[in-house]
């Protein structure tokens, strides 16, 4: 058998936070009881006109600039018709060849760049609820503003389409046009998919590949669609160029269309909306108003802060996480600190996405550098370090209210010295074993100090005194 | 005949205390009561709606409260502006039952100013017609001669004001749906500038051609009405509103005014009676003080085809949502979802309807829209460009409305090309978003009206209106009805 | 030229059902009909472009919510609906 190549294109759908639908002053919320979130205009009662909210066209612009695309500066919309139930004009409004951003790209680790050939707005169908084989229609959804970013057929296998959706996902968020949650449906995505022998010039017959809703979805069925296109080339066969579904019941991808459903858009221009023109001043504006991303993060924390590539990727994967490490980092001299407790101390008490996400701790990224910064300045040691940052995460006091003066003063060299001699005397194995060249044993008398004084002690002090007993 | 402006005697009458509101309205009402079984202007009466508003206005006039030039006059609605909680069909079979939840603005407008609804009138099915024949509720007649059409679409507007069984009436122009019947029945009707009268709630046919405006019984009417329903309306993106106020620029002088005349409106006409109506025309306004200016415009044949094509496509995408499942008619037998949509939609929409929805779908389908849709669509440009260049030599362009005068009924349902070629003169000022405004110009020898229209520049209303206004009140050319209220 | 399975094919996009019976008379009117929309293509000057008919540009709302409407009101034209859905029984 011959090797195969997987090649895929994405379309993904984001559905952006703005407040109110894309044509209608109506709320965007989630999940209410159906047809209350609906006027006139979003279920296409006859003579309503839609009217353009100006920040879903904003958002699709930020969305274009963070994704490396260029911004038109004259675009339009289109109508794509089509008679289903959850249309409730029997056409879409979406754009169709003047979209708002155009040729962009988003880089994956192994340093392949997906092209991005186009990102679009549009509104969403209603949902349609079956029972019996009676339908039942929800226009709550309908009109509700998406975005579509289609890619290039650019990618090479399954880890490299997810991965590229995590990113889009994790770029969305950055700049905050959307949730991105595939579960709730604010992020679909649409593969198309083809196969090829490896080192064939020419693209194979796609398929396009819908509804899957999840990661693992999207891994199982691309993989099945690669298996069968696979099959059907080795056993002479063509593949159809068809819209196929997932059905995660049984794990396969079936043919979506009956012939009723033959499609044919017939785009034109939307007569009841203006063109969108976007002068390169307001690009810029909105440009500068872009927050830090994952890439430019990624550079600064291994670059100018020595994090691990490791470290720097688990942190930037969430942005609360990332602005919590970026305002802790800049009041420390060690962001490296930062980074470990995060990671380590930290995400211990997170042990979900979602709770990483979020970030809901009660420490702040002051009182976290102010904790620091005691460490730094050899006042306290590593283990108060971490103890003390317990408690504070636990009960959210401030560093003052759990290290007191005295342990901050540490212990005087009398004390220690004292201290030094109760532990030589309480350990003749250690002392015999240290004495015999042991190096190791040394270790244990140390901790024994430690232990005694709370860990207040000055390390570096302790074994002076202790040599010199010794 | 000259014709004074109806709505100020009205509204002097009310205000002077000679007549009472509810009077006036209940002698409309009666006049509807006795010619609609004859005209069939009106498809749906809202008598209560119209007392009930006539006694307010009543209110206030016993109250000493000032009331506006538009307050209080009986008036209709053509039945494709949505008028909340009352039935709103396009006098189709598809909408039956519809009965929008919110107001068009203009009926929002009109409404705020207590205009006096008497019902919805008769139309060519989604205003795709030229006689009002293609009407779920069955033909209207012309008030001059009822075996005649009243023209279309906005054939019951024009039949009503005609018949005087309403002061004026808002009616929809496309192709010509308000100049058209307007000649056919003797009276005004002003196509105004694509943007200037907000089409939010009308019904649309062909969104990028349609624009509500006025027929009425005279000029200074028709000014005064668009002036009330003109502006710009935040739930139409495509509307800026009026540059100007229309009725105090009516000075009747017109000396110097240049009317740009082009052979090719007047290839096509039928009847020598229209031809020596027009040219009649053309006379007086030299008399007047006018200069004619003749020019080309070689592209207007292609007008009639870029029209069908475009208003089609449009109306193709527009119709699409009558699907049985929101609103409006629903098939009684089917099996699944796709087969409801279809019964319902071919049992609901009329031949003609599916005819222009079929031809639509065909030019904008893959394979055909390069040849049919785009070419189409930049030949708009071309006729756009075209008019704007005829506009740098004259102030406003002088045309017949419609090559003939009102057809016997029964004329349309042989042809659909046809019956198409009769639009010849009004949809090019649709596909170039002109005013224009159609005026009587005399009668055949059946005494028939004859119809002129006069095109003016974008935003230019106050021009043309000005022009009609001085040839109507020294022509003697408007043809009288004796019908309705006297 | 026009066939009886193109304006099939047109009929079906746009969810018309067309009797056999009438199928012939139909394939005649509409193929006059697309005759004389082709005539446009006798013209072979230039052609200009067309966007929007008064040049308009940049006609948005700002994204503030407004009520929507009761859901009787929505459901209104459905006879108030279906548990609050608008219903499509399988079959009547």
């Amino acid at each position: 058998m011959r090797e195969y190549e997987l090649v895929a294109g994405l379309e993904t759908h984001v559905e952006l936070s703005t407040k109110t639908k894309i044509f209608c002053g109506c709320t965007t919320a989630f999940g209410s009881e159906p047809n209350t979130h609906c006027c006139p205009i979003c279920i296409g009662l006859p003579g309503t006109m839609p009217k353009l909210n100006r920040q879903a066209v904003r958002y699709a612009i930020m969305a274009g600039l963070a994704t490396n695309c260029e911004i038109n500066p004259i675009a339009k919309m289109d109508r794509k018709n089509y008679v289903y139930p959850d249309l409730p004009k029997a056409y879409q409004i979406s754009q169709y060849d003047r979209p708002l951003c155009s040729n962009g790209y988003i880089q994956l680790q192994n340093g392949r760049k997906i092209r991005i050939l186009r990102i679009h707005i549009e509104e969403d169908a209603g949902k349609l609820v079956h029972e019996r084989g009676d339908t039942y229609v929800d226009y709550n959804r309908g009109g509700v503003p998406l975005i579509e970013i289609v890619t290039e057929p650019d990618i090479r296998s399954i880890d490299e389409a997810i991965e590229y959706v995590e990113k889009l996902q994790l770029i969305m968020r950055y700049i905050g046009v959307s949730d991105v949650k595939m579960q709730e449906g604010s992020l679909r995505c649409d593969v198309n998919i083809s196969v090829r022998p490896k080192g064939a010039e020419q693209l194979g017959i796609r398929a396009e590949i819908k509804n899957m809703n999840s990661f693992a979805f999207m891994q199982k069925a691309m993989q099945y669609e690669f298996e069968r296109q696979t099959d059907l080339l080795e056993s002479g066969e063509q593949v159809v160029q068809e819209t196929r579904r997932y059905n995660t019941d049984t794990g396969e991808t079936e043919p979506m269309r009956g012939k009723e459903d033959a499609h044919d858009y017939r785009y034109f221009r939307e007569p009841d909306l203006v063109t969108i023109e976007t002068a390169p001043q307001e690009v810029e504006q909105i440009k500068a108003a872009l927050p830090e991303l994952p890439d430019a993060k990624f550079a600064r924390y291994t670059e100018a802060y020595g994090l691990s590539e490791t470290d720097a990727n688990i942190l930037i994967k969430y942005r609360r996480v990332a602005e919590f490490f970026d305002a802790a980092a800049k009041l420390v001299q060690t962001p490296k600190t930062v980074s470990n407790l995060i990671i380590t101390q930290i995400f211990r008490r997170l042990s979900t996405e979602e709770q990483k996400e979020a970030f809901e701790i009660v420490v702040t990224p002051q009182t976290l550098a102010e904790l620091i910064a005691l460490r730094e300045s050899g006042k306290i040691n590593n283990n108060l370090l971490k103890s003390t940052l317990e408690q504070m995460l636990d009960t959210g006091k401030p560093v003052a209210a759990l290290i007191d003066e005295k342990d901050l003063g540490g212990v005087d060299e009398a004390t220690l010295r004292e201290i030094c001699r109760q532990v030589v005397a309480e350990n003749p194995a250690a002392v015999q074993d240290y004495r015999g060249g042991k190096e190791a044993a040394f270790k244990a008398l140390i901790g024994g100090v430690m232990k005694a004084t709370r860990g207040k002690a000055n390390a570096l002090q302790a074994t002076e005194i202790l040599k010199s007993l010794l | 005949m000259k014709p004074v402006s109806k709505i100020k005697r009205l509204h002097a009458q009310m205000t002077a205390g000679e007549l009472s509101c509810r009077e006036l309205t209940q002698r409309y009402i009666d006049a509807i009561g006795r010619e609609n079984g004859e005209l069939n202007a009106y498809v749906l009466q809202t008598a209560q709606t119209a007392l009930d508003t006539a006694d307010a206005v009543d209110a206030k006039l016993r109250a000493g409260q000032p009331i506006s030039m538009l307050e209080g006059i009986p008036m209709t609605l053509k039945d494709n502006i949505s008028t909340d909680g009352i039935a709103t069909t396009c006098c189709s079979k598809i909408l039956q039952g519809y009965t929008p939840i919110y107001d068009a603005t203009v009926w929002q407008t009109l409404k705020h100013e207590n205009a006096v609804l008497l019902g919805k009138t008769n139309m060519d099915e989604f205003a795709m017609g030229s006689s009002c024949e293609t009407s779920f509720y069955g033909a209207a007649g012309n008030p001059h001669h009822p075996d005649h059409v009243p023209g279309g679409s906005s054939g019951g507007v024009a039949a009503a004001v005609a018949a005087n069984i309403a002061v004026y009436g808002l009616g929809s122009d496309t192709g010509g749906s308000i100049r058209q019947p307007a000649s056919f029945c003797g009276v005004v009707g002003l196509k105004p500038t694509y943007g200037a009268v907000s089409r939010y709630g009308l019904i649309a046919y062909a969104s990028s051609l349609d624009q509500i405006g006025p027929i009425t019984a005279s000029v200074e009417d028709a000014a005064l009405v668009f002036d009330a329903i003109s502006g710009k309306d935040e739930m139409d993106s495509t509307c800026t509103g009026a540059r100007e106020t229309t009725a105090d620029q009516l000075t009747g002088e017109i000396r110097g005014l240049k009317i740009g005349v082009a052979k090719e409106y007047f290839d096509g006409i039928r009847q020598p009676t229209v031809k020596d109506a027009l040219q009649k025309a053309l006379q007086h306004f030299q008399s007047l003080g006018a200069q004619i200016v003749p020019f080309d415009l070689p592209i207007l044949k292609y007008a009639l085809p870029v029209y069908y094509i475009l208003a089609c496509a449009e109306a193709s995408s527009n119709l699409g949502r009558y699907d049985g499942i929101r609103y409006g008619y629903r098939t009684a037998h089917y099996n699944g979802t796709h087969d409801m949509i279809c019964k319902t939609r071919s049992e609901g929409f009329g031949a003609e309807v599916q005819r222009r929805i079929l031809l639509g779908t065909y030019v904008l389908s893959s394979g055909y829209y390069d040849a049919y849709y785009k070419k189409a669509q930049n030949l708009r440009g071309t006729i756009v460009g075209a008019f704007h260049n005829a506009f740098t030599g004259c102030d406003v362009i002088l045309a017949p409305t419609v090559p003939m005068t009102a057809f016997e009924k029964g004329f349309t349902a042989q042809d659909a090309v046809e019956t198409y070629l009769t639009d010849i003169c009004t949809v090019p000022v649709n596909i170039a978003g002109l005013p224009a405004v159609s005026i009587p110009c005399g009668a055949d020898e059946n005494g028939l009206p004859i119809g002129m229209q006069l095109i003016g520049n974008s935003f230019c209303e106050a021009v043309i209106l000005n022009a009609a206004y001085s040839y109507e009140q020294t022509a003697d050319a408007f043809i009288a009805c004796d019908r309705g209220v006297r | 030229m026009v066939t009886r399975e193109e304006i099939l094919d047109i009929a079906l996009l746009a969810k018309l059902s067309v009797d056999e019976e009438k199928l012939d008379e139909l394939t005649k009117q509409m193929m006059d009909i697309i005759a004389f929309a082709d005539t446009i293509n006798a013209y072979e000057g230039q052609t200009g472009e067309f966007d929007n008919i008064n040049g308009l540009s940049n006609v948005f709302r700002e994204d503030t919510v407004v009520a929507s409407y009761p859901r009787e009101q929505i459901l209104k034209n459905v006879d108030g609906g279906e548990n609050g859905f608008f219903p499509v029984k399988k079959k009547m």
